[in-house]
């Protein structure tokens, strides 16, 4: 292909996304100007679009009004646990439902979707009982317990561990390696960018998870900061900008895990293209 | 262009292909226990925390259940009294309409996609991060600054309108406007998701593929119809799959953009809204459950019909 | 492999009975009817108990852990933890514990949650205390000891209250060149200061008057104001089809209709608070609870406020939290010992003092009345003396759900406000046969 029709080609496709990109993005740019503007500027008919004076002091007010650090830590812990383990059962349970054979595969697949078809609010009391039952209340193995299990995540790594060439496994097999070790070292490496689109799930759920750890948790320290979040919007007195600044605050860590793990789950789709 | 059909399903053999093949090529006998020792952990977990559940909610449907527990069997009157309940259907149609914005995001984003995996575009990171934005941000904080953009009086949305002299409405409580305008954050915050599995499923595809298919000629739409959309398949099914269970589950986003206190509701509330709001605002928790089974049915309706299109798809390609 | 499977399934068979047994224990020790009359006796001072306090508002946390402090002087062996939840999730949590029997000891009650939790056996009524005059319900305005009683019974003493008043920003009366209503004021002074005000600063985008639109703020005053009522004393049937009622909805429509504050879409995108602090309209009908955000908007300096408006009679409405003790608190005889000290004259003065809310205690209110210099907080307690109780039943939030989705129709004149008022009425009492 000629270099000037590459490059012309280029620049429609730099349109597109460039265009498109702006309009996914603005809500957030749109959200930092009003973080720094004052609670008038914000409720401006003719938009602002950078404030007069920047009003840092909107972020100074979030750390006085929530014990951000320690809720910060609890996001990262229950974060963390349930990320792990539903990367472990999750791939486990997809390949064993993709490539293996047994009896009642189908039946206990549908079973292990049908889960996602209820809302989840209607297992909030049936939940909490079961982990009263099991004296898990205020406790971290309460909190984390029931997302520890995911229904989302099992169906995406059956879907990838289904993407792949029979051939890879039966040329393990044929060098005589069970199935965990062909699991393990054969089949493993192959879906790391599902593993990376379930890492970034899971994290993204645990994170923004809001009722049940409420629910199951009466500890301030035990809350993590999505319901912080809450209890700032559910202030008598509305600021715009405070709670712009605390959103912005509560989603930085992701945002910036995010941007990092973005470059791993690129390097995962590389390597996967070289098999 | 046959020939690259071909050599595609020679190379990259279509991954959801009809059962009979997937049992000769994928599974192999003599498992044995390994399966079980795979599937265990996950099943003990999801039979506790939400099969039983699951379970307790169909018996409940059909109880009167008091507020705190404690039950009177009543048959079949939940049912009957939901589904003489207009707004079992108003829901229903707004939960569809919902989902069907939702599902435009899904062409969207393999085209996106695909211009993203373009050889040798500069910047192609920095437009990932750019359009996996707003699926990384929580629900709950990105909705504070849509309800201010949606804003009648000073949102910026409005006001952009007036410069083509177009009078805005108060989006989030005006019928009408207000599930568009669910369904539009609905569809932004989608997007990013189907692209990042998407994108994962064109990596995959060899690049080889493509180079043949340049040489003989074919168009960039050709190739894609013939290369990337087959290949493509078992992934925009997850994508479309997920997208319609999360749609149908419409609910955080609805409550966090419109509020609680917002007359638009009757008129605009999903199907989960409809639950949540017999359930714990009205405390009518027999008929809450009764709603709970009918989403529970819908859903695993769609989803059974999309499996079936799936397969006869595929089996076709 | 043949038989492996079924082994398994009656494993995870076995795991579910489990869950099943686990479930069905807790829930059958449910309705331990509670029995009114148990006598309370202040525990010893040295008992030690753990205790959780479930409230929903973070800004009242730090005059809480003040009370905690003083109340630990006295009894140093209860540690208490308090558990704030965000309202938006507090009663769906509170809902999820009273069915599984783990209320927390000590929580906030409202009053149009109460009934439910007091007519399900959920929480102990303070019979016993009042008995050993450990509380005595007169130190508290009347309306509130009212509204937590049921049957008779009383479940709690208020902590705090509020009252509703007009908010008023002299700055833009001065603009318009209105001359500000007098505290005597009535609703026809209000239609017609309003209506100017807005007419005169219409080129500016600001309207007269601004409310929040619910029941208590807004449109529960002037049905009272107007003799009227919103659900009868029995609490069985809605009276929302009375003509004296229907008056005190149409005051709002008018308003409405005169564009002396703005359309019901307006104040439902940005709300009524909003409008007046940020200098849109020149009066907010409001809570007392609104003093603080006032107080912290650039027009503060420019405010003064009103009591309502008479109407036919004069009335405000007034509510107030109450701490209620759970009906099978493990540490019962604590937790009426933490109950029975935040009643107390020494912590409801702590409460006011450092500014968190108007305590409930007869006289522990100065401090409030005086947060504001130039501004005369004292009406807000004046009012008192004619407030009613907010009106719940023993399933508020059913027919709160109708009122806010039926009423902006005929605030907006879409459709006729005795059509409207008439239906609200219909599904309001099938709402309420159901309890």
């Amino acid at each position: 292909m000629p270099r000037a029709r590459r490059r012309q080609s280029h620049a429609l496709i730099h349109l597109v996304l460039g265009v498109g990109g702006l309009i996914m993005a603005f809500p957030f740019l749109w959200q930092i100007v009003m973080s720094l503007s004052t609670n008038a500027e914000v409720q401006s008919v003719t938009p602002t679009f950078w404030p007069a004076h920047l009003q840092w002091q909107n972020y100074a007010a979030v750390f006085q009004r929530l014990p951000f650090l320690s809720q910060l830590w609890t996001s990262v812990l229950i974060t963390v646990i349930r990320t792990l383990a539903q990367i472990v059962l999750c791939t486990l349970a997809g390949y064993a439902f993709a490539r293996m054979r047994f009896r009642g595969r189908a039946v206990l697949l549908g079973l292990v979707l049908s889960i996602l078809l209820v809302p989840s609010q209607a297992y909030l009391i049936s939940q909490y009982q079961i982990v009263q039952g099991l004296g898990w209340l205020n406790t971290l193995a309460g909190i984390v317990a029931p997302g520890l299990f995911s229904a989302y995540g099992t169906f995406l790594m059956r879907t990838a561990f289904l993407n792949l060439p029979a051939e890879l496994e039966e040329a393990a097999r044929i060098d005589g390696s069970g199935p965990l070790r062909t699991f393990w070292s054969v089949l493993l490496p192959v879906v790391r960018p599902s593993i990376s689109v379930l890492a970034i799930s899971a994290v993204l759920w645990s994170w923004n998870e809001l009722l049940w750890p409420l629910v199951v948790s009466t500890r301030a320290t035990q809350m993590p900061l999505s319901a912080a979040l809450a209890t700032l919007a559910g202030d008598v007195t509305v600021n715009y900008p405070v709670l712009m600044a605390a959103s912005l605050l509560a989603m930085a860590p992701i945002l910036i895990l995010f941007i990092l793990l973005q470059r791993r789950v690129i390097d995962g789709l590389a390597s996967s293209g070289l098999k | 262009m046959s020939a690259v059909s071909a050599d595609v399903s020679e190379s990259a053999p279509a991954p959801a292909a009809p059962a009979t093949r997937r049992k000769r090529r994928g599974v192999r006998r003599g498992d044995g226990l390994w399966p079980w020792a795979f599937v265990l952990p996950l099943l003990a977990g999801v039979l506790v925390f939400y099969i039983w559940p699951i379970l307790q909610t169909a018996f409940y449907s059909f109880t009167t259940w008091g507020v705190f527990g404690g039950f009177k069997w009543s048959g079949l009157d939940n049912y009957s009294r939901l589904f003489t309940d207009p707004q079992l259907y108003r829901s229903l149609l707004n939960t569809v309409i919902y989902t069907a914005v939702v599902l435009l995001g899904v062409p969207i984003a393999a085209w996106l996609a695909s211009l993203l995996n373009t050889p040798g575009l500069r910047f192609a990171q920095f437009y990932r991060v750019l359009f996996f934005l707003p699926y990384v941000a929580m629900p709950a904080a990105v909705a504070l600054v849509w309800r201010m953009i949606f804003n009648g009086d000073y949102g910026i949305l409005n006001w952009a309108l007036s410069l083509f002299g177009i009078p805005g409405p108060s989006w989030v409580n005006t019928p009408g406007f207000a599930l568009a305008a669910v369904s539009v954050v609905g569809l932004w915050s989608s997007l990013g998701f189907s692209m990042i599995v998407l994108g994962a499923g064109l990596k995959n595809i060899p690049p080889e593929l493509y180079e043949a298919a340049e040489l003989d000629g074919a168009s960039r739409f050709r190739q894609f119809r013939s290369i990337t959309l087959p290949l493509l398949a078992p992934s925009v099914f997850f994508v479309v799959v997920v997208t319609t269970i999360a749609s149908f589950q419409l609910f955080d986003l609805l409550y966090a953009l419109l509020g609680n206190h917002n007359a638009v509701l009757p008129k605009t509330m999903s199907l989960v809204y409809y639950f949540y709001n017999a359930g714990f605002v009205e405390n009518d928790k027999g008929f809450a459950a009764a709603i709970a089974m009918v989403i529970f049915v819908l859903i695993g309706l769609v989803t059974l019909l999309q499996f079936r299109l799936q397969r006869r798809w595929a089996g076709n390609a | 492999m043949a038989s492996f499977p079924r082994r398994a399934l009656a494993a995870v068979a076995g795991t579910v009975a489990a869950a099943a047994t686990l479930v069905a224990c807790s829930s059958t020790g449910a309705s331990t009817a509670s029995d009114s009359d148990t006598p309370y006796s202040a525990p010893d001072t040295n008992v030690s108990a753990n205790l959780t306090y479930a409230v929903w508002d973070q800004t009242q946390v730090k005059a809480i852990n003040a009370n905690l402090a003083e109340f630990n002087k006295k009894y140093p062996n209860i540690k208490v933890n308090v558990d704030v939840t965000p309202y938006a999730d507090y009663f769906t949590k509170l809902q999820t514990e009273a069915s599984s029997d783990s209320l927390p000891d000590l929580f906030w009650m409202n009053g149009p949650n109460f009934q439910l939790y007091a007519s399900n056996g959920k929480i102990e009524p303070i019979t016993g205390e009042v008995k050993a005059g450990a509380i005595d319900p007169k130190n508290y305005p009347q309306s509130l000891d009212q509204l937590y009683t049921l049957d008779g019974v009383q479940y709690g003493v208020p902590k705090d209250f509020d009252t509703i008043g007009v908010w008023v920003n002299k700055a833009l009366f001065a603009e318009a060149g209105v001359p500000i209503p007098s505290k005597d004021w009535t609703w026809a002074d209000l239609q017609s200061t309003a209506a100017q005000i807005s007419q005169k600063l219409a080129s500016k985008g600001v309207y007269g008057i601004s409310a929040g639109m619910d029941g208590q703020t807004t449109y529960y005053n002037t049905i009272f104001q107007s003799g009227g009522s919103v659900i009868s004393p029995d609490g069985k049937t809605s009276t929302y089809d009375s003509p004296a009622t229907q008056k005190g909805i149409q005051f709002w429509t008018d308003l409405v209709k005169s564009k002396a504050m703005p359309t019901i879409k307006q104040l439902t995108d940005t709300t009524g608070d909003q409008w007046f602090v940020s200098g849109k309209s020149a009066m907010y009908q409001g809570g007392s609870w609104a003093r603080s955000e006032v107080a912290a908007a650039p027009i503060a300096k420019d405010v003064m406020v009103l009591p309502v408006p008479k109407g036919d009679q004069q009335a405000t409405v007034i509510h107030g939290l109450s701490n209620v003790v759970a009906a099978n608190s493990q540490n019962k005889q604590a937790a009426q010992a933490l109950q029975v000290f935040l009643a107390s004259k020494e912590a409801q003065q702590q409460q006011g003092d450092l500014g968190a809310v108007i305590p409930a205690y007869n006289g522990t209110q100065d401090a409030f009345a005086k947060s504001m210099p130039g501004v005369d907080l004292q009406l807000f307690l004046d009012e008192v003396s004619y407030a009613k109780p907010l009106p719940v039943s023993k399933n508020t939030a059913a027919w709160n759900t109708l009122e806010t989705n039926l009423l902006p129709d005929a605030f907006d004149g879409t459709k006729p406000v005795d059509a409207v008022l008439k239906d609200l009425t219909s599904q309001m009492n099938a709402d309420l046969a159901k309890e």
